[in-house]
Order: structure tokens, then C-alpha cells, then sequence
């Protein structure tokens, strides 16, 4: 059984200030649909900690920005508040594909990107499509603020570069040209309320009719989602009309394989890799033509 | 014939509490002076417990009481072999048995000196799969007898060697289905009174056969049954898993409330409901088919072993279920099976919605597909030509003739409803893309009530007030299927009474007719004729009241609308006034009615009788689409024709039908608890994973409808039935889209893109 | 541990609490307040009978801790009635015979009554989204949606 004491910071200022002191012995508590489940299962995950910091009402943290250069969301947005902002819709609609899978209508209610962020599962749904469109994160502390690119924040299943006096903020994406495509597949064992079994996320741009800067993130298919470099390498400056399909399905299933290795869900996430990858590129190709 | 309150939609009776929250369900009860209970359970699956030290435990602030094994005046209970324990005394036998139980003012504290009990434990090499603990020398679980094998039941029939002689093409196939949750969204919950009234103890809770749970109780206390009462709570489904689980829950809090002489209430979170709580049972299933060109049947062979995890629960009359439909509904001439349970040290095995019958239903319907496409005819015709009909001859040598067979009707039903051959042909040929279409169907014939397992009578009492209102006793249980409604509906249609009239009383053990369990989906057909019982039995007294003192003779008096007419329509006066004019004369207004059911037999040694005295048939026609890329299966439509006798309330028979549907495609697609080495991978809804109203299909029900003549107002099953053929009828229209033939359920991501299951860590 | 000061409104009533920092709201309803139409189910948000409507969004209230939300407005099941009325959708549910054994019952309700709140008129697609956190093992869901259709066509532009 764990216990623990309450905090309630006020603002974000005195949130920092509270780390400062006694980070190393704080849990921050956002939505709470992840850590509420682990508090209930005993997890090994959660390490020792004294207090509970909840920073889910504090002000400020949950606006979607409009920047020139990038949209910044607020670490403390929703799942359902992502599904349903017009900036979002127009900027990234991959994103709001990835959020309308995760849970259920209650769990987007509370849960947060942040929070999907930070806990740092293998198959968070918005840590994928957020790596390919190059989202970066933004950290504060009480003294200082950093930012870093999303794919270096996460280093493990679980794991992430926060120092204990730091606060996730925003998430920052920079804006994509409108001859970007994108899609986000996601496989399940059941229609709702499931998580990945294996999530993609490719994002690309289509320059004469080849595939350009193109990006291509699984989730759930290696120790962390990461960006499929190979492939990447092979795809960028192919024609869209002249791919070998079945050639780039295996070649990312090994690609998988060389991350991962053999592991006893290989002989199903090899294939599928694959071919997911190709559905995806089959859909951007649909969308251009 | 016209009805006035039976054969319509009536809004259930106990429906306002529920939609307003005010339905107290067992973890809702509060005592005065309650105590809060939890349980530790074993560390490992088989091991010797060498020392309990409750020591530090029994310190902490608010802990009123610890109770061991030591403390169980008996600590051996079951219904069919006393085998189980309620709490693991030199040995735990699976990773579900309780330890030790702690009482204390509050649930924290009860929690935190759990974790405070040091157990010394000495791990034992188990036995964890049904086939290794067939075999001769295997390590015993039970070291009382002389095996591993809690039961086997043979039938022979004709002679198989010279029906397969005979045979053109004859199939051997192997089908294996896993263990399954009940998956009820309410977790158990008791809590035991002690010194209530005169009982010495009573207990509340969600309990399915409140007569059961007074047997395991009184007999754990060593207790009178007359001392023990048990009064049910509205139950938050059950599906046959709030038995022997709460039987032995009931008994641990209870030891605790005397021991205390305080309340103790006892639930269970879904971890622990998942990994205490018996599971449907794996099958391990051989069948062998021979059949002539032309399609007719000469003879089956078949083998099922059935793992009973560590304890016999009811697995003896789980796998006799299995025996009588292992065949299907078919007219086979030569017949041998062998059907099995063994025990091992997984989770334990009892009754679960179907009973018996999902396994080999997947594993038969599955066959008659293959069979099918060997003989190259189509599914439809090769069931046509061997089901049974009107004085049909069953597996077990029964003939068909008390009932309306009606296998063709639903089979023919469903098929034209669903379109069934056009698509099957059509999904048959080479498809475009990635998702493939596909349509599969099921047929069954199932034993209406407990069968030769047990004598199977029950009891209803009736109790008419002064103001023409009654109440109704019933031993019988609401497990949420709409029992009450039904059973109101039936002696309104009687008495001349709205159900709003009728108040159907909580099933309390003090007054209620033992009438055996709420299983085997048998209340509407024998409480239901109990019902009909009581009912005519109050009329005529009603009658007779009448008639004595009103010039009236009984024949001619009508009891309709709350009023009692006679000769010629004339309007005596109401079913109210009559009731208060009869209690002040000191008329006796109760009435009772017992009901047995018609004779039924069985030989052991040879599978043969009449199992049952009637059967219901259904069919189920799945249409899949599977996506040949990623595995994900959608299950697009089901078409479910199932022959009710009568629908007492259709908008029941529709409710039980779209949710025995559903139950049959996480059957089919995804629900399997998993076990490695006895621990349980997946102990709640975040791993084990039951159907979202995402994943229904397009459910068309169809009603059918041959009064039998045994039933009230000709009304049987339907529970059951609906749930029994979803996964084979899947699984058909997999292999119909596909071409891949999947015999082991569930039918996942993993199976359709390798062709098996794949487990982390295990197998 | 240390109890937090926490003031909610739940089913229109103030209450002003003392509560353990690992108190959920669950466990606030139910235990301190006995708004026992809440339900507990699963505990990790999988099952939705927990499922209350906070500040108008539907959530599962086993998945909050109470002291996260000081100042709240929670409605329950027993706040659906206004005066011994029952609330459309209470009706719809028994008019459609929506309920089997009634466990997922309160939280289904919840769930729906956010959803009309916030749209009088949802498609079907949108009903299942609204509930499909909401298990039920009864009654495969057919009724229930039915239930919640039929209440919008009473509650919506009509
Ligand atoms: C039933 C159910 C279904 C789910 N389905 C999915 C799914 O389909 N896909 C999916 O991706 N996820 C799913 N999840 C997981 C979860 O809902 C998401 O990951 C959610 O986004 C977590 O956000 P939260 O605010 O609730 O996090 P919390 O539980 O509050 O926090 C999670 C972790 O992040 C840390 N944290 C939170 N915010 C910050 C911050 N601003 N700065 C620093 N650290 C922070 C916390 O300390 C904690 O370690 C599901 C969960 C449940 C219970
Ligand atoms: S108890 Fe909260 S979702 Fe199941
Ligand atoms: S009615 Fe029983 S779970 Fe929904």
C-alpha cells in the first residue's frame, strides 16, 4: 500500500518552488489516468516518493498557442480539448487522429498530453505522431528552462530526461507547409478503449510526385518509438507511383528486428510493421492523387 | 391464444431502483459497528505453507481479528466433492487460495496488516496442463486419491469402427479453447451478520444460489442449516460466477463476524475477483468424423479433457453437459466419446454461462465446416441432411418426441435472413484488398434445465393481502436476466393481476423454497411452472371464495383486470375487496406450488438415456471482416435465431439475446485469462479484455416460437443458448474469408497473421 | 497522512470535507457522502460504472483524487432526479428495457447525459463514443443505445 502526503501548488511559481525543495521525493499528478492506475496496482514503476504534487488545475498550462513558426500546446491539454481545437485540426490532423484513439471519452477527458509524454509508454498514442512532426518539449524549473527535442526526451521504456525539479510545460511543434501529408495507423485488439499494439506515424511532404522529408515513427514495435532511419533513407526521393512495396514492408520489419531483436512477439510485429507501413503510404498517396 | 400479461414487453420490475441508483447491491450494505475485511492470498501456486506469523499483523492499530485455516471449523466444501478449501491449509493449490483473513475497523487497516503477515512458504513443483496431469505418475494434486482425474463420462453408441468402415471420407481434427472470465462488472461482495434475529449468522451479498452458499456455510460453521440464512442482494451479474467463489468468501466473513461478534464485510477488487474466482473451463478437444459422399454422417469419435484447475467445483457436470452435445444436433448412428476433467494447479473451473457447451459447440461446428469443405457441399446442406427433426434419435439414444424439433425452422430462419448462401459463395471467391469478408454459421440443440445431473424441482409461495396486493417468495434468483418481471408477469396472467400488484421479495433463505440453483437457464421453465402453480392455486381458492358465497360455480368465475367476474361477464366485485372480505373471514389467502420436472435417466457407464425431458434449438450466422494485414477482426453482423417455446417478455428474450451475442464474440475474438506456470498474466479489464459497444455488430434477433408443452405457457431457455454458438459461427466465417482454418479460440491479432498464439514468457 | 481541506458541490448541495490525500472521489461519494449509485468495478478506469459527471465532462471518479478538485460541481445518478423526477433519459432507460442486472446502469447514464448536455442531438457513432468506456456485460449494448437515441429525438429540436 503507498502512501503519501498532498501538495497543491497555487500557481506554476510556487509548483517550481516546491520541486526546488523536495523534487526527489514528489510524483506530479496531472489527469491521472496513468499513475492513478499504478498507485492502484502497486507498480514496481513507481519508485519511492512522499509526496503528490497535483498541477492539474494550475492556470496557463492548458492553452493551444498559435504561433508564426509553431503551435505550442499547453501540457496540461486534454486529450478530448486536442480532439477538438480547430488549430490543431488545421495545423496537425494526425494528432487529432492519435487522440481520438486513446481510451475512452472518460479518460480524454482527464488525461493529458503531458501526462502521455512523461509517463513515457512504448505505446502512448501522441508520442508518435509528436516525434515525426519533430516536436520538441519544454522544461521548466525553478531557474531555468530548457527545450529539447521530444525524440531525446524519452530514453527508455518509461523513462524520460526530466530532472526532479523540472515541470513539463508545452509541447512545441513546428508548422509543416501544406504539401504535407500525413497518416497515423494504429492496431488494436478491440475497437475501443485499447491500447496499441502497434502504432505508426508518418508524416511527409510530396515534391514531384517523390516523397520528400519524410518521417516515419512506430510506437510499441521497439523499446521506445522512434524514427525508422533505414527506411526513411530509402523512401526519401522515391516516386510514388514506382514503390516496391512488398520489398519496404520487409525491409521494415528487419529494420524493427535490428532495434528491437527477436523477442516473442516478433513472428506477429514483423510482418505487420510492414505492412502497416505500407497502408500508410497507400493512404498519403490516395490523399495527393 | 390471448394473453394479458405474459408474451408482452413489460417494463421490468425492479427497473426504478436501478436507473436511480437506489438498487442496493452488496458492497452497498452498512452495519452499524462494520468491520472490513480483506484476505491474503498464497504466494505461489502449489506450495507448502511451513508458518504463519500474524504477529506484527495482529498488533496494528485497529485489527480486531485474524483468521487462518486453524480457525475454519471445517475447512473442506463443494457441491458434487468436498474438495475445496477455504483457506489453504498445509498447502496452497492454486495461486487464488486464501491464506489468512484480517477484520479491522477499516479498510486501510485491513490492507495494511495483510501486507504485514509473513508467511513461510516451500514452493512446489505443479502441474499446469490437463494432458500432463492425465498422465500415469503425474505428480497428484490431491493426494487422497488415486489420480489426477476428477471425472470421465463415456458414451457408446452403435459401433464407430464400422461406422468410419463405412465411411467415405472421414477427418480428424484437434480444437482447443481457453480459460474465460465471467467478466460479471460487479465484483463479489458479502457481508456476514452474526446473532441477526435467531439466525447465527446471516449474510448479504451478491450471491447466485443463496441455497447453495447456506449448505457451504452451514457445513464450513458446522452450523444448522436452519441457523444460517442468506438473503441476496441485487446481484451485479453473474453469468454462473457468484457460486462456489462466494460461498467460500461467505464463510471466511462469517468466521470473522462470530469471532468478533461485529459485521465483517468482505469484497473483492477485480485483481482479486479475477484471481480467486473459478473460470469457464479449457477444453483440449480430438474429434474424429466419418460421413458418406453424399453427406450423411456414419459416425464420430471424440476425446475432451477438460482442466478443472485444482479443485472438482463443478466439473463433473460441466463435461457431462459437454457429453450430451459434443455431437451437435445430429443423427449419428455410431457414437463414442470420452469427455474428461482433470485437476491441476490453475485456477479452478466451474459453472459459467454455457456450461459444457462452448467448447465443443466451437469444436463441432467448426468440423461440420471442414467437413463440409472436403465433401465440397456447402455448411447449409450438409447440416440439412443430418440434423435432428421430430423423433430424431439423439447421441445418447433419446427420442425427440415430447417437443416441436424445430433445428430446420431456426437454421432456415437465419439463413434467409442473413443471406447466407449468396454471401457465402460470393466472400468464398478471391477478394480485392486487404479486408476480407467472410460469413460463418452454428446450429445447437441444448438440454433445457440441470438434466439427469440433479433432482430438479423448485417452489414458489404466493401470498395475497388484504388490499388484493401480493407477494411472491421465490427460491429461485434475479442474477439481472429479468427473472422478477417474468415471474410477475406470469402469475398477473393468472391471478388477473397488473405486476405492479405483485411484489417479488428478495430471495432470503429464511422464507424463500429451497429451490436449488439459478442455473442451467431453467428458472423461467421450472420456477416458472412452479409459478403457475402458486398461481392457480390462489385463483381457485379465490374462486372458490367466490363461488361459495356469491351463487356462483368456480368454472364460470374469471379473474381479470384486479377484478373477479362471473356468469355471463357479470362483475362480482375486486380482487381487493374480495381479499378483504376473505382475511376477515379467515380464509387462508397463501398459496404454494412445487414443481418437479418430468422424469429423466441416465446410465453412466454407457452415455446413455434421456438426459433431458426438452431441449430448445438456435442458430447463429456471423459475418466477419478480417483485415489480412494487421489480424483485426470486425464482426459486422449476427443473426441469432434461437426457438424460445414462448417469449414470456420478447423485450427480455431480445435483451438476453444481444447479450449472449456479444459474450460469444469475446469468446470468438478476444477474451482469454491467461496462465503461466498458474499465475494469472491478466487480473483485470486492462488486459483481459471483454467487448465495448464498439465492437457489436449489427445484431438482428429472431424470435421462434413452438409452445412446449412442459413449459409455462410454453415458454423454456433462452440464457444460454444465445451465448453457446457466437464463437463457432466466427470462427466459420473466418475460414470463409480467409482460408485459414483457426481451431484454437481465441481467434486474435496473433492467429491470423502467424497462425498461433503467441504468449510473452509462456508456452 | 495529511487530511485536505476540499469544498465540492455534488448533486447541487455544498459540502465542505476533510479528506485523505489518497481518497478518490470514488471513495468521497460513496463512503463519506453514501451516493452508493456510484460503482466500482474495475478501479483503473477500464469499466466505467464509476463514472460521474465533473465541472460537465464525464469521468471515471475512480481515476481522480478528491483533493485534485477543490471548487468542483459534481453530479451523480442520485442527482438526475429534480424533485422526485426522473431525468429523461432515467425513462428512455426503462421504456428500452436498457437494464439488465443495473450495475453499469448509473455510470451509462452518466455517461450519456454528458453527452446530451453537450450535444441534444448525437448520431449513433457519437452515442458508442460516449459510452464506450462504459462496459456492460448484460446486455450487449443494443438497448441502452436505443434508450439514449430515443431521448434525443424527446430532448432535441423538437
Ligand atoms: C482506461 C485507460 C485507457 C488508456 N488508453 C490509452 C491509449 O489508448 N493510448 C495512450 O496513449 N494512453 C492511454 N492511456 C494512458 C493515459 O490515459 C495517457 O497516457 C494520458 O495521457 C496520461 O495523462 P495524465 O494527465 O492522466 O497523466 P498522469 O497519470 O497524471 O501522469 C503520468 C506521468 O506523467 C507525469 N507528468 C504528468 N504531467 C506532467 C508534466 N506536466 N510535467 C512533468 N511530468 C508530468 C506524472 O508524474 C506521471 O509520471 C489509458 C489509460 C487508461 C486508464
Ligand atoms: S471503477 Fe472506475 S472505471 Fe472501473
Ligand atoms: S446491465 Fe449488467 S453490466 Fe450492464
Amino acid at each position: 500500500m503507498i502512501e503519501f502526503e498532498a501538495l497543491k501548488p497555487q500557481n506554476l511559481k510556487e509548483a517550481l518552488a516546491v520541486l526546488k525543495e523536495k523534487g526527489m521525493d514528489i510524483k506530479i499528478l496531472a489527469g491521472g489516468t496513468d499513475l492513478l492506475v499504478e498507485i492502484n496496482n502497486n507498480s514496481d514503476r513507481l519508485g519511492d516518493f512522499k509526496y503528490l504534487m497535483d498541477i492539474s488545475s494550475i492556470k496557463g498550462l492548458d492553452e493551444i498557442e498559435n504561433k508564426k513558426e509553431h503551435l505550442i500546446i499547453g501540457a496540461l491539454c486534454t486529450h478530448t480539448q486536442i480532439s477538438e481545437s480547430e488549430l490543431i485540426k488545421r495545423n496537425f490532423p494526425i494528432l487529432i487522429r492519435a487522440a481520438k484513439t486513446i481510451g475512452s471519452t472518460q479518460i480524454r477527458n482527464r488525461g493529458t498530453i503531458g501526462g502521455n509524454i512523461n509517463n513515457g509508454s512504448p505505446a502512448a498514442d501522441l508520442i508518435t505522431p509528436l516525434i515525426a512532426l519533430k516536436g520538441s518539449v519544454i522544461l521548466k524549473s525553478k531557474n531555468k528552462k530548457r527545450e529539447l527535442p521530444l525524440q531525446d526526451f524519452i530514453t527508455g521504456p518509461y523513462k524520460t530526461d526530466r530532472k526532479e525539479d523540472e515541470i513539463m510545460t508545452k509541447i512545441k511543434i513546428p508548422k509543416i507547409t501544406s504539401d504535407y501529408q500525413s497518416s497515423f495507423q494504429k492496431v488494436k485488439r478491440r475497437q475501443a478503449v485499447a491500447i496499441a499494439r502497434i502504432n505508426l506515424a508518418v508524416v511527409t511532404d510530396i515534391k514531384k510526385k517523390r516523397f520528400n522529408d519524410i518521417r516515419v515513427v512506430f510506437g510499441s514495435a521497439t523499446p521506445t518509438a522512434i524514427r525508422f532511419l533505414k527506411i526513411e533513407k530509402r523512401l526519401k526521393q522515391a516516386h510514388i507511383n514506382e514503390l516496391d512495396l512488398e520489398s519496404i514492408a520487409e525491409q521494415t520489419g528487419q529494420e524493427m528486428v535490428e532495434i528491437t531483436g527477436e523477442r516473442w512477439s516478433t513472428p506477429y510485429k514483423k510482418p505487420v510493421v510492414g505492412n502497416l507501413l505500407i497502408r500508410a503510404l497507400q493512404e498519403i498517396i490516395r490523399e495527393v492523387q | 391464444m390471448e394473453f394479458n400479461h405474459v408474451h408482452k414487453s413489460k417494463k421490468r420490475v425492479d427497473v426504478y431502483e436501478k436507473v436511480t441508483g437506489r438498487a442496493k447491491y452488496g458492497a452497498d450494505m452498512r452495519f452499524p459497528d462494520m468491520l472490513y475485511a480483506q484476505t491474503l492470498y498464497t504466494k505461489y501456486p502449489y506450495a507448502e505453507i511451513k508458518n504463519i506469523d500474524l504477529g506484527s499483523a495482529q498488533k496494528q492499530n485497529d485489527v480486531e481479528a485474524i483468521i487462518t485455516a486453524e480457525d475454519v471449523p471445517n475447512n473442506k466444501f463443494g457441491v458434487i466433492i468436498e474438495n475445496q478449501q477455504v483457506l489453504a491449509e498445509d498447502k496452497s493449490l492454486f495461486i487464488g487460495d486464501g491464506i489468512a483473513v484480517v477484520a479491522a475497523k477499516t479498510a486501510k487497516a485491513a490492507g495494511r496488516a495483510v501486507e504485514l503477515i509473513d508467511v513461510q512458504y516451500k514452493e512446489l513443483k505443479g502441474v499446469y496442463d490437463s494432458l500432463e496431469a492425465r498422465k500415469e505418475g503425474s505428480q497428484l494434486i490431491h493426494e487422497e486419491n488415486e489420480s489426477n482425474q476428477v471425472i470421465h463420462h463415456p458414451l457408446r453408441k452403435g459401433n464407430v469402427k464400422q461406422g468410419f468402415l463405412e465411411s467415405d471420407v472421414i477427418i480428424k481434427r484437434e480444437y482447443d479453447t481457453p480459460f474465460i472470465e465471467q467478466s460479471y462488472i460487479e465484483p463479489e461482495a458479502v457481508v456476514a451478520v452474526p446473532y441477526q434475529e435467531n439466525s447465527t449468522i446471516t449474510i448479504y451479498g451478491s450471491i447466485q444460489n443463496p441455497f447453495a452458499t447456506q449448505e457451504a456455510v452451514a457445513s464450513v460453521l458446522k452450523e444448522k442449516l436452519n441457523k444460517v440464512r442468506i438473503v441476496q442482494n441485487h446481484m451485479g451479474g453473474s453469468f454462473g460466477g457468484k457460486d462456489e467463489v462466494v460461498s467460500s468468501m461467505a464463510a471466511r466473513a462469517a468466521i470473522l463476524a462470530l469471532k468478533t461478534e461485529k459485521p465483517v464485510r468482505l469484497v473483492n477488487t477485480r485483481d482479486q475477483s479475477i484471481k480467486e474466482s473459478y473460470k469457464r473451463h479449457p477444453y483440449k478437444m480430438k474429434y474424429k468424423i466419418g460421413a458418406t459422399h453424399d453427406g450423411r454422417l456414419k459416425a464420430m469419435q471424440i476425446e475432451a479433457v477438460a482442466d478443472s484447475g485444482a479443485y472438482a467445483c463443478q466439473t463433473p457436470f460441466v463435461t457431462w453437459r459437454s457429453v450430451v452435445q459434443a455431437t451437435g444436433p445430429y443423427e449419428v448412428e455410431n457414437v463414442k466419446t470420452d469427455t474428461y476433467g482433470f485437476y491441476t494447479n490453475n485456477i479452478y473451473t466451474g459453472a459459467m454461462r454455457g456450461y459444457g457447451s462452448p467448447q465443443v459447440i466451437f469444436a463441432q461446428e467448426s468440423l461440420m465446416d471442414e467437413l463440409a469443405e472436403e465433401l465440397d457441399m456447402d455448411p447449409v446442406q450438409l447440416r440439412l441432411k443430418n440434423i435432428y427433426h421430430n423423433n430424431s434419435i439423439t447421441a445418447s439414444g433419446q427420442k425427440l418426441d415430447s417437443h416441436q424439433v424445430s433445428l430446420k425452422e431456426v437454421l432456415t430462419k437465419a439463413v434467409e435472413k442473413s443471406d447466407f448462401i449468396e454471401k457465402y459463395n460470393r466472400y468464398k471467391k478471391e477478394q480485392p484488398g486487404d479486408k476480407k469478408r467472410g460469413i460463418g454459421l452454428s446450429i445447437s440443440f441444448r438440454g433445457c434445465s440441470l438434466g439427469a445431473e440433479a433432482i430438479d424441482a423448485a417452489g414458489i409461495i404466493l401470498s395475497l393481502k388484504k388490499d388484493g396486493s401480493v407477494n411472491l417468495y421465490s427460491g429461485l434468483a434475479e442474477n439481472g436476466q429479468g427473472l422478477k418481471t417474468v415471474y410477475c408477469q406470469m402469475a398477473g396472467e393468472i391471478l388477473g393481476l397488473d405486476i405492479d400488484r405483485i411484489n417479488f421479495m428478495e430471495v432470503d433463505t429464511l422464507i424463500s423454497p429451497d429451490s436449488g440453483s439459478t442455473v442451467a437457464s431453467r428458472a423461467t421453465l421450472i420456477g416458472g411452472n412452479a409459478v403457475k402453480k402458486a398461481a392457480n392455486n390462489l385463483a381457485n381458492r379465490i374462486k372458490k371464495f367466490i363461488a361459495e358465497r356469491y351463487e356462483q360455480t368456480e368454472g364460470d368465475i374469471v379473474l381479470k383486470d384486479g377484478t373477479i367476474y362471473g356468469k355471463k361477464d357479470i362483475e362480482i366485485m375486486s380482487i381487493a375487496e374480495m381479499s378483504s372480505k376473505a382475511a376477515m373471514e379467515g380464509v387462508y389467502l397463501t398459496s404454494y406450488g412445487w414443481y418437479v420436472s418430468p422424469e429423466i435417466s441416465w446410465d453412466e457407464e454407457t452415455g446413455q438415456g434421456n438426459p433431458y425431458f426438452t431441449y430448445v434449438y438456435g442458430c447463429q450466422v456471423a459475418e466477419v471482416e478480417v483485415d489480412i494485414k494487421t489480424g483485426e477482426i470486425s464482426v459486422l453482423k449476427m443473426t441469432a435465431a434461437h426457438d424460445v417455446g414462448r417469449a414470456i417478455n420478447p423485450a427480455n428474450v431480445k435483451g438476453q439475446i444481444y447479450g449472449g451475442v456479444m459474450m460469444g464474440l469475446g469468446y470468438g475474438i478476444m477474451e482469454e485469462l491467461k496462465t503461466n506456470q498458474g499465475y494469472i498474466q491478466n487480473t483485470n479489464f486492462d488486459e483481459y479484455l471483454i467487448p465495448t459497444v464498439k465492437d457489436m455488430p449489427d445484431i438482428d434477433p429472431i424470435i421462434v416460437e413452438n409452445p412446449d408443452p412442459d413449459g409455462p405457457f410454453g415458454a423454456k431457455s433462452i440464457g444460454e443458448p444465445t451465448l453457446e454458438l457466437g464463437a463457432a459461427a466466427i470462427a466459420n466465417a473466418v475460414a470463409n474469408a480467409t482460408d485459414k482454418r483457426i481451431r484454437s479460440l481465441p481467434i486474435n491479432l496473433e492467429q491470423i497473421i502467424v497462425g498461433r498464439k503467441l504468449s510473452k514468457g509462456g508456452e | 497522512m495529511q487530511k485536505v481541506k476540499v469544498s465540492l458541490t455534488v448533486n447541487r448541495k455544498k459540502y465542505n470535507l476533510k479528506v485523505d490525500p489518497d481518497e478518490r472521489l470514488l471513495d468521497t461519494l460513496r463512503d463519506r457522502l453514501h451516493l452508493f449509485g456510484v460503482k466500482e468495478g474495475c478501479s483503473i478506469g477500464e469499466c466505467g460504472a464509476c463514472t460521474v459527471i465533473l465541472d460537465g465532462k464525464a469521468v471515471n471518479s475512480c481515476m481522480v483524487y478528491t483533493f485534485q478538485i477543490d471548487g468542483s460541481q459534481v453530479l451523480t445518478v442520485e442527482g438526475l432526479e429534480i424533485d422526485g423526477r426522473l431525468d429523461p433519459l432515467q425513462l428512455s432507460f426503462i421504456e428500452h428495457q436498457a437494464v439488465q442486472c443495473g450495475f453499469c446502469t448509473p455510470g451509462m447514464l452518466m455517461s450519456a447525459k454528458a453527452l446530451l448536455n453537450k450535444n441534444p442531438n448525437p448520431d449513433k457513432e457519437a452515442i458508442k463514443t460516449a459510452i464506450e468506456g462504459n462496459l456492460c456485460r448484460c446486455t450487449g449494448y443494443q438497448q441502452i443505445i436505443e434508450a439514449i437515441e430515443a431521448s434525443t429525438k424527446k430532448d432535441g429540436s423538437e
